[in-house]
């Protein structure tokens, strides 16, 4: 009793602490504008005499007491570029990527961790909690080591700004110089947090201590977010650079600096975007294992295990297209150049590959719910009808992936009649596109569905009219979806750009009232028989890896395309990029470098995951201990 | 059901006869007109068409005790997209979305086979009799396969690889990003901000609402709005400034871009590509008027290094046209095609 006494002070000290770390950095960060920003003017005012030299800034147009040095004009040269016999840029692109990546899956693993561990908690069902429990320790335990790695090539990515880009950092520095210290404390408190997190959940493993555990894993994500939100403010600057007059002197004001015409949208869509990827990861993870499993428990576990980690992801990708829509706009409202260039001009190509990547990821979500289907008794009715859910997808798909800027020869270009092809010109606008993907969305819910009663008839008296409800519910959508669409050709194009909200709208309805609809329905349902966890097709598994590797590489590619939208600004407008690569790569050249960098990643977390199989390895030796590590046995129900 | 299946696979039938006419040339292309301003959802119309009778072929196969094999279904279905869309789309598609549009459907095809088991097991199995060859005609396969597919791979390779006297393939962006400000007669425009000074209401107010109201009706015909002719000499206000820029239009532009504005101009067939149809969704209706505003002022010329190759001809009309005269004209097309200018709002 004693002991337990002891280890809940002990918890409820260890969460205090973390709230406290977490609130550190803005207790320094307080008296820093009077400090860093107005005291030195104020000074600087008196010993010139009251000269005070005022700025205005770029973006928010206000008035500021200019306290920073003018954005370097750099040359070619040692000084402002030093070199290794080697593009510069291609060697901080790879330290920058490799960055993100690992980045990203440690701030998003633990929000699934987050997820699970809570569910594990709400769950009634003891061995399922027991069960969930576990996978959210497998999961923390994999981002463990990553999160190792993320912090090597952080410091690897300094120091390759340091050595090779050292005025472009050397002002970034200055501009950031309120906050980067805090990035710093952020980053401590991220650790102690997560160390605290993983080593304590044997120990804070039941009853009020399991709660305390949980906020902990609130605490973490907490801090993880924050911290996120600053490196975004960082490419937000580059991009829409704010805070700073037209020579880029820092005006003293670092919530200007850091808020962004576009911090908010890239927050939204990284936050996104990142739990997406660490779910296909931690789905790849599960697959790679089910596919060299040697037993039928493995491959139930690892099968239960890339189905949680898919259906996680999955939650998360479905929005992430309607938040790259915000972003984009947000960059059109920001500068039209740039959105031009984007979406219609030098990166446009760039942009249909982007929407191919986006299309596997719906495609491969929805083949495995189908090969899941296949794993339960009684979904072979819904399986002859799946030609038309690949039809429907396929067309979204189709219309999605048009280009705008077509490939062509001069003799086709001469035998189409023009650059505009009558058919496809019109696939090839935001209003066809808009209407392809909220399709394909549509249809991966629809596939959702039908999996989550593949097993299960429906009990309720009014099942019959559920059904028919449902049906003419989505046969709706898909009409309002397109005319939508179609309609947004005969309107101004502002109007047309708001005719997303209810397309948005119609397709968001379809997932959270037919959703709710169905899980009413199959309330008491009838069971067909159970989920046969591990006996699931391969194809299924192969699907999974297809998804991890689409969202790797089209991560990468994003990035490259929100880099190189700047040409040739280190920060938009305000600092020129004067070294000998300020240009923008071919669309071969970048694609081929992107490859590199998702070939890379995946070789370097196999061996994280190979890291964390050799501690599983031992788990045996502890399991009769009672700590989580003995081969869990799947969930009965999704 | 029986006799909806039965409907469908007449439709199949029908659709099959006048595609394979298509192929063969013994029937022109045009037999079902693909109408202008509905092509796009007209194709996705027949596809649908297409694949409701496909289904009811199949299920009528069934019923008649002649099931049609899953695997000759996949393989069937996917030569009949590639057939389609060489021989139905007119004006002809190019090779490069063809290619991306057969390779979709080719995973299209994949994903409807193996969606269960048992479709895919059945897919696969004359795949695997010939691999497995228990009957002479299979051993036979398996041998011509071992032949046949080496030669056409290298074939296919040799045709990539070989050098050609073809033109070049082009990546042309059609709409390069504009600057951020162009100078026109010594003054400087913000393209983010400015405006056309002729887009006035009555009051001679700028009013984007007012203007477009009067524009023609879009659709076929593009029909002119009552009380809203520009050719109209009492009409004053934004409608006698259309008429204004529809002279200057006239006067200049129509021999290329046409007098419907589609691009199809007396001299338009001398260049390739061909000058912009402002009646296609693709061109003005995507862009702001500034953007239209410095196209016109600085011509092909003035194109930035992303709109390499240079494919335009277009003069810069900065050195014939007064600043007026060209927001006049930008007022006509989009009068004329009944189109929008983009706005930010």
């Amino acid at each position: 009793m004693g002991l337990l006494t002891g280890k809940r002070v002990f918890s409820i000290v260890a969460l205090c602490m973390m709230v406290g770390l977490l609130l550190l950095p803005i207790v320094i960060a307080l008296p820093s504008p009077a400090i860093g920003e107005e005291a030195p003017a104020g000074d600087a005012a008196k010993k010139d005499g009251d000269k005070v030299e005022k700025g205005r800034d770029v973006y928010y147009k206000t008035e500021g007491i200019v306290v920073g040095a003018p954005a370097p004009k750099t040359t070619d040269g040692p000084k402002d570029y030093p070199r290794y016999n080697f593009e510069s840029r291609v060697l901080i692109w790879f330290a920058n990527q490799q960055h993100l990546y690992y980045g990203s899956f440690v701030l998003a693993v633990p929000i699934f961790c987050m997820i699970i561990e809570f569910m594990g908690v709400v769950t009634k069902d003891k061995a399922l909690a027991k069960r969930y429990d576990q996978l959210a320790y497998d999961f923390i335990k994999i981002s463990l080591t990553a999160y190792s790695l993320t912090a090597i090539l952080g410091g690897i990515l300094i120091f390759t700004f340091l050595t090779l880009y050292p005025a472009f950092f050397g002002y970034l520095s200055s501009i950031f110089r309120p906050v980067m210290h805090i990035y710093a404390l952020m980053f401590v408190a991220e650790s102690g947090t997560l160390y605290i997190y993983y080593y304590g959940w044997d120990k804070m493993k039941e009853g009020f201590l399991k709660w305390i555990h949980l906020s902990m894993s609130v605490v973490l994500n907490v801090i993880g977010t924050l911290l996120m939100f600053l490196a975004n403010s960082w490419i937000g600057f580059m991009m829409s650079p704010a805070g700073v007059d037209e020579q880029g002197r820092y005006l003293g004001n670092i919530w200007h600096v850091i808020h962004t015409a576009l911090w908010n949208p890239l927050n939204l869509h990284r936050i996104l975007g990142n739990m997406a990827f660490g779910g296909g990861v931690v789905a790849a993870y599960a697959a790679y294992k089910f596919l060299s499993a040697k037993t039928d428990e493995d491959r139930a576990h690892y099968d239960w295990m890339g189905y949680i980690a898919m259906a996680l992801g999955v939650a998360f990708l479905i929005p992430l297209p309607f938040a790259g829509y915000w972003l984009m706009r947000e960059v059109y409202a920001y500068r039209q150049q740039m959105g031009i260039t984007l979406m219609g001009g030098l990166l446009a190509w760039l942009f249909i590959i982007q929407a191919t990547m986006i299309g596997i990821l719906f495609l491969s979500s929805n083949y495995y719910l189908w090969q899941a289907m296949g794993r339960m008794r009684g979904a072979e009715k819904y399986q002859r009808y799946i030609k038309y859910l690949v039809f429907l997808l396929i067309c979204g798909f189709l219309v999605f992936i048009t280009p705008h800027t077509m490939v062509m020869s001069p003799a086709e270009l001469k035998a189409m009649g023009g650059q505009q092809h009558p058919v496809l010109g019109n696939f090839g606008v935001m209003s066809a596109k808009n209407g392809g993907i909220n399709v394909m969305i549509t249809t991966t819910v629809l596939s959702f569905i039908w999996y989550m009663r593949g097993n299960k008839v429906s009990t309720v008296s009014w099942a019959k009219f559920g059904n028919i409800f449902m049906g003419v519910f989505f046969a709706c959508a898909y009409v309002n979806i397109i005319w939508l669409a179609i309609y947004g050709y005969y309107i101004p194009a502002n109007v047309r750009v708001g005719l997303s909200v209810p397309q948005v709208a119609t397709t968001l309805s379809c997932l959270f009232f037919m959703f709710a609809l169905n899980t009413v329905m199959m309330r008491g349902a009838k069971q067909m028989g159970p989920i046969e966890w591990g006996k699931i097709s391969v194809r299924s598994q192969y699907a999974l890896i297809m998804l991890a590797t689409a969202f790797t590489w089209m991560m990468a590619l994003m990035g490259y395309i929100r880099s190189s939208v700047r040409l040739f600004w280190h920060v938009n407008e305000i600092m020129r990029d004067n070294s000998p690569w300020a240009y923008t790569h071919t669309v071969g050249f970048a694609a081929n470098m992107i490859s590199f960098n998702v070939l890379f990643f995946w070789i370097s977390i196999l061996f994280v995951f190979w890291m964390g199989s050799l501690a599983a390895k031992k788990a045996p030796v502890t399991a009769t201990a009672g700590i989580p590590g003995s081969v869990p046995q799947p969930a009965a129900s999704h | 059901m029986k006799a909806l299946m039965s409907l469908g696979a007449l439709i199949g039938v029908a659709g099959l006869l006048l595609l394979g006419g298509m192929i063969f040339d013994v029937i022109p292309s045009t037999t079902v007109r693909l109408v202008e301003g509905y092509m796009p959802m007209q194709m996705l119309f027949e596809l649908t068409c297409f694949v409701a009778g496909f289904a009811g072929l199949s299920y009528m196969m069934s019923v008649m005790g002649m099931p049609f094999p899953r695997f000759w279904q996949g393989i069937g279905f996917w030569a009949f997209i590639l057939l389609y869309l060489k021989y139905r789309v007119y004006p002809p598609i190019p090779f490069s979305v063809r290619a991306m549009y057969g390779t979709v459907s080719l995973v299209a095809v994949f994903m409807w086979v193996s969606a269960s088991e048992e479709d895919w097991k059945k897919f696969k199995q004359p795949i695997m009799n010939v691999l497995d060859a228990q009957t002479g005609l299979n051993r036979l396969l398996r041998y011509a396969y071992l032949v046949i597919l080496p030669i056409l791979i290298g074939g296919f390779s040799y045709n990539a690889m070989v050098p050609k006297s073809e033109e070049p393939i082009e990546l042309r962006t059609v709409h390069p990003a504009p600057p951020a400000s162009t100078k026109v007669h010594g003054k400087t425009y913000t393209l983010q901000t400015s405006q056309n000074p002729y887009r006035v209401n009555q009051e001679g107010k700028y009013d984007q609402e007012y203007t477009n109201a009067n524009i023609v009706e879009q659709g076929m015909g593009r029909l002119m709005k009552p009380n809203a002719n520009p050719w109209d000499d009492k009409n004053q206000g934004y409608l006698k400034y259309v008429r204004e820029g529809g002279e200057i239009f006239f006067q200049n532009c129509h021999f290329c871009h046409g007098d419907n504005l589609n691009g199809r101009g007396l001299h338009a067939f001398a260049f390739n590509p061909i000058p912009a149809n402002f009646t296609d969704p693709g061109t003005i209706a995507q862009l702001q008027e500034t953007f239209i505003f410095w196209r016109v002022s600085k011509g092909g010329i003035g194109l930035p290094n992303e709109g390499f190759p240079w494919a335009s001809v277009m003069p810069p009309w900065e050195q014939h046209l007064t600043v007026d005269e060209i927001w006049k004209v930008i007022l006509f097309e989009y009068w004329h095609t009944g189109y929008y200018p983009r706005t930010w709002d």
